[in-house]
């Protein structure tokens, strides 16, 4: 099943649903307001969002999922790729190259969740791939499936491509 | 008295020949009569009922009401798929898995133009008096870009369930107009009940019936006595490994191939699967 937009592309494995899109900007009324709202802050230029699972994805979900990681089950996974500004492109922050398509069990802990659920585990990495600066974030309902659930997130992200704006 | 009693014999052979006539009669209104059923006790071990003659319906006397579109021309339910593509307001890539999952989806077919879906768009905008089946997605589908105005489809979109705008879908599900429905059975992906109706308290109703139907099918399918552990395991990692090489359930190439039109043809032949049975359940060693 293949999904492509904003010059991303993945073709998803069996059981996997995905999308590929950019958050609704901020408003001029929002602008104006100068106030952090539901749709994001003023002056802020949104960027593609990646956000690829095992399970049935919600609408009402954060960037990094927030929404989402209630649901999930013990054997579900989240991947998220959050892309950055130009700006930060080959930065100290995203020196890294190319999409992380290795995660070990080692990489996830609770601590490294954006919002932490019981038996959680998440893993964040930035990286710069065709000149565009991500983040992937992935989160997996059990952390004690790891070994068992992650093969199938690094095969997700193995079929992702990334192409120069 | 001769002549008298050569004409009383005449008569007697006259009367005898009447008495066979009406007797034989009789005997063939009988047989008819069994042949029909009638006159048996029911109760009786033994002895078959024939069952009542059904009602023909011909497709050309089956009318709808105006708003909503008729039903496709086929036997069966059409197929389901998995789908892809963009979301409303055309800014988003999506795809949402049908086929393979634990839940079942309803797929809601829509337009923005037409009048009965308005009724339909508005239902959905209020998911809480939806009372969804438990254990069960919707799913709202419409044309492409081609078809639809993607800003039209972001106006009407609910913002809890997804919407995916995507004319292939329409071709794929087989769908005669819009407002459509199709609940499709996750586990097997396979069409569980489709149709349509001129509100969602109809459309409700006849999927309700398709998930009792369902249900009662689910609820036989527990009497089935158990099978071995192994038996189960193979049969689970042969449906995976179809699944994954793109053979989902009721694929042509589970059948065996229809061999009646060159029967003949392939007399001697040496056939490898030619036992007319399908390979879901088994594996060959």
């Amino acid at each position: 099943m293949k999904l492509e937009s904003h010059g991303i592309e993945t073709d998803l494995p069996p059981g996997w649903e995905g999308r590929i899109g950019v958050r609704t900007q901020p408003t001029a009324d929002t602008r104006a307001a100068g106030e952090v709202s539901a749709i994001g802050a003023a002056r802020e230029v949104p960027h593609p969002i990646v956000h690829l699972a095992n399970f049935a994805l919600p609408e009402q979900r954060g960037d990094f999922g927030s929404g989402a990681v209630d649901l999930m089950g013990a054997e579900d996974v989240l991947v998220v790729l959050f892309e950055y500004g130009p700006e930060c492109a080959d930065t100290a922050l995203f020196k890294r190259r190319g999409i992380p398509k290795n995660l070990t069990p080692s990489m996830f802990s609770s601590s490294a969740l954006q919002r932490t659920l019981p038996g959680q585990a998440g893993c964040q990495i930035f990286f710069t791939e065709a000149g565009r600066a991500f983040c992937s974030y992935t989160v997996l309902g059990r952390q004690a499936n790891a070994l068992r659930v992650l093969p199938q997130a690094n095969d997700t992200l193995s079929r992702t491509r990334i192409a120069p704006r | 008295m001769t002549a008298v009693v050569v004409l009383l014999g005449l008569v007697v052979a006259v009367l005898a020949l009447l008495v066979v006539g009406l007797l034989r009669s009789h005997a063939e209104i009988l047989k008819r009569l069994h042949q029909l059923g009638a006159g048996l006790d029911p109760d009786e071990p033994g002895q078959p009922a024939s069952p009542p003659p059904t009602p023909v319906t011909s497709r050309e006397d089956f009318q709808v009401m105006p708003q909503v579109p008729s039903p496709p021309d086929r036997e069966a339910f059409g197929g389901a798929a998995d789908l892809v593509g963009v979301g409303p307001g055309g800014n988003e890539s999506l795809s949402v898995r049908i086929q393979g999952v634990e839940h079942d989806t309803i797929v809601a077919f829509l337009s923005s133009g037409c009048i009965t879906c308005q009724k339909f768009w508005d239902a959905f905008a209020k998911p809480r008096k939806l009372k969804l089946p438990s254990g069960t997605r919707l799913v709202i589908v419409t044309k492409g870009v081609d078809g639809e105005s993607p800003s039209s489809v972001a106006s009407l979109a609910p913002s809890t369930f997804p919407t995916v705008m995507s004319t292939q879908a329409f071709t794929d599900y087989d769908v005669p107009g819009s407002p459509y429905f199709v609940y499709v059975h996750g586990p097997s992906g396979r069409v569980r009940g489709e149709g349509t109706g001129p509100d969602w308290e109809q459309v409700s109703s006849l999927l309700s019936q398709a998930t009792v139907d369902a249900g009662l099918t689910s609820s036989l399918e527990g009497q089935v006595v158990a099978k071995p552990d192994a038996d189960a395991e193979r049969e689970a990692r042969i449906d995976r490994e179809l699944f994954a090489a793109g053979v989902a359930p009721g694929d042509a190439s589970l059948y065996a191939p229809d061999l009646t039109a060159d029967e003949g043809a392939d007399d001697g032949q040496d056939h490898a699967h030619d036992h007319g049975g399908d390979h879901t359940g088994h594996d060959h060693p």
